[in-house]
């Protein structure tokens, strides 16, 4: 317990050994990436050295921060953080300063982080992806209330779930890692009753291991006719079970495989009605390997919220 | 030209200043940073405790001073026990200058910390830094030159007191007497000639002095741009 505010007890934030990563990385301007990165450590640790390689910022060295780019300022405040050899990695929204492909890049640098120091995350994102694809266990907090608590993809399903949390990842399947294509820039990922997804390449995942895959229900293209000719790496028939309707925008429950959960498509009212889709119409999905997302599945590793006590960042 | 013993009181002015100056630095750096984290009630009084000798009449902490040194005084009779003179004393010009320039070295200091993001020493203690490592390996690194240019400010003020030092000190040429006395004493004695040397004299290491609070004044706006 660092900070018990009922017993008055406080342990100063020099002894918590705590790794703070800020949002805007929080770099020292007047000192060297070097420099920074050995504030918390003093000497040339192997632990320093470690964190220097698995973060690839050793030729950054002499730089000041003021010549870096927010994905390496981001890397070097992470750096910093675990050459201290933390009990715990709090890192608030880290990617948040990020545009979308630095954050993607920057996703399997934590990754390795994860998987090489034994180090509890205390993740703070706003983002359900970067949950998904890094957390063992979620807390969704809501107005400073805990919401929910658990494994992200048994969170996901938690009925009551307000959209906003849920947004931007309707279809949430199991499925294991079958291999990677490294020439094609492709992992496949075989689901539940064979069925197999292709998407941009995680080569840092192994082969074998299980994932989710998440694909965004406005992600997904409705054809009548089966399609050819089309760059989509990923084309499955499958029957319309239902349509839901709701101001501007149409929700189209999909059946791939009987083993599978249902997939959602979001599409326009227009899109519905020239396609003449109902019930019972036969479709065909397509999904660009880019639009799918995987994510470790759960539980990977739960991180112990617990040991962090009663305090708050 | 000045004369020799022109020049002798010109060294004398520097010499006292620059004194003046290395024993405020500590004293106004720790008052600033003192000041710089607190707020509330206990920070104005003392602000404006600090700031006083700024709108105070030089004389009336000339005043101050010599009773805070009079015998009449705990610290006066310990200063006689010791065998230490202040008043009337090469020491009284020290101190009468160091007290008239301390608070523009606090302020200056001052707005200096109060620039640096405190989130950034927030990290700090978080590395595993206490209070004081987190100030001399973050703090004063990111202040040191608006610290700079505020000591740089106060030893221009300090070249040209006079109310304060002519209190405590009293105008014994050879002794006592400053660059601001010695032209007040030729002026007395009717050589206005010798008087316009003088202040052209003051005039010059006040403009250097100045002029350089300033280069170091904006060479850190450009580095924070």
């Amino acid at each position: 317990m660092l900070v018990d505010t009922a017993a008055g007890r406080q342990v100063p934030p020099q002894h918590r050994r705590v790794g703070y990563v800020p949002q805007d990385a929080g770099l020292f301007p007047h000192l060297t990436v070097r420099e920074n990165v050995l504030f918390g450590a003093r000497r040339a640790t192997e632990e320093v050295g470690h964190a220097i390689d698995v973060l690839e910022i050793g030729s950054l060295g002499g730089r000041y921060p003021s010549a870096l780019s927010g994905g390496e300022k981001q890397r070097v405040a992470l750096a910093r953080a675990l050459a201290t050899r933390p009990r715990l990695l709090l890192l608030d929204e880290p990617l948040a300063a990020l545009d979308v492909s630095l954050r993607e890049r920057i996703v399997p640098y934590l990754l390795r982080i994860r998987d090489e120091w034994s180090t509890p995350m205390l993740y703070v994102t706003h983002n359900v992806g970067e949950a998904l694809a890094l957390a063992g266990e979620v807390l969704l907090l809501e107005g400073g209330r805990v919401e929910a608590q658990g494994a992200p993809l048994a969170l996901l399903a938690t009925p009551g779930l307000s959209r906003e949390a849920r947004a931007g990842i309707e279809n949430l399947l199991a499925g294991e890692i079958e291999g990677h294509d490294l020439e094609g820039g492709v992992t496949r990922v075989r689901l539940a009753g064979g069925l197999i997804v292709a998407v941009s390449i995680v080569a840092e995942r192994p082969v074998a291991s299980a994932v989710t895959v998440a694909i965004r229900a406005e992600d997904v293209i409705v054809a009548t006719e089966p399609v050819r000719g089309l760059s989509a790496r990923n084309v499955y028939e499958a029957v319309v079970r239902g349509i839901e309707r709701g101001p501007g925008d149409a929700a189209v429950r999909c059946a791939v495989r009987p083993e599978l959960p249902e997939w959602l498509a979001r599409l326009t009212p227009a899109a519905v009605a020239e396609l003449g889709l109902s019930p019972g119409s036969r479709v065909w999905l397509a999904v660009k390997s880019h639009s799918v997302r995987v994510a470790s599945a759960p539980p990977a590793r739960t991180a112990p919220a617990a040991d962090f006590g009663t305090s708050h960042a | 030209m000045p004369t020799r013993e022109e020049w002798a009181i010109v060294l004398f002015t520097l010499r006292v200043a620059a004194l003046g100056m290395a024993i405020i630095l500590p004293l106004g750096v720790a008052a600033a940073a003192l000041l710089a984290r607190r707020r509330g009630a206990g920070r104005t009084v003392l602000d404006t405790l600090f700031s006083l000798p700024l709108v105070l009449p030089p004389t009336a902490v000339g005043v101050v001073l010599l009773d805070a040194l009079s015998r009449a005084s705990p610290l006066g009779r310990w200063l006689a026990a010791a065998g230490i003179q202040i008043a009337f004393d090469w020491k009284g010009v020290v101190l009468a200058t160091a007290v008239m320039s301390f608070p523009l070295l606090v302020r200056s200091a001052l707005t200096a910390f109060e620039e640096v993001d405190p989130r950034l020493v927030g990290l700090a203690r978080t590395l595993g830094c206490g209070p004081l490592q987190a100030f001399f390996r973050v703090t004063l690194p990111l202040a040191w030159r608006g610290v700079l240019a505020g000591t740089v400010l106060a030893f221009a003020r300090a070249l040209g007191e006079f109310g304060a030092t002519v209190m405590l000190a009293g105008n014994i040429p050879g002794r006592t007497q400053t660059l601001a006395l010695a032209i007040f004493h030729e002026t007395q004695l009717g050589h206005d000639g010798r008087a316009r040397v003088l202040a052209g004299v003051t005039a010059l290491l006040a403009f250097v002095a100045l002029w350089s609070s300033e280069a170091v004044g904006r060479a850190r706006t450009r580095r924070a741009a």
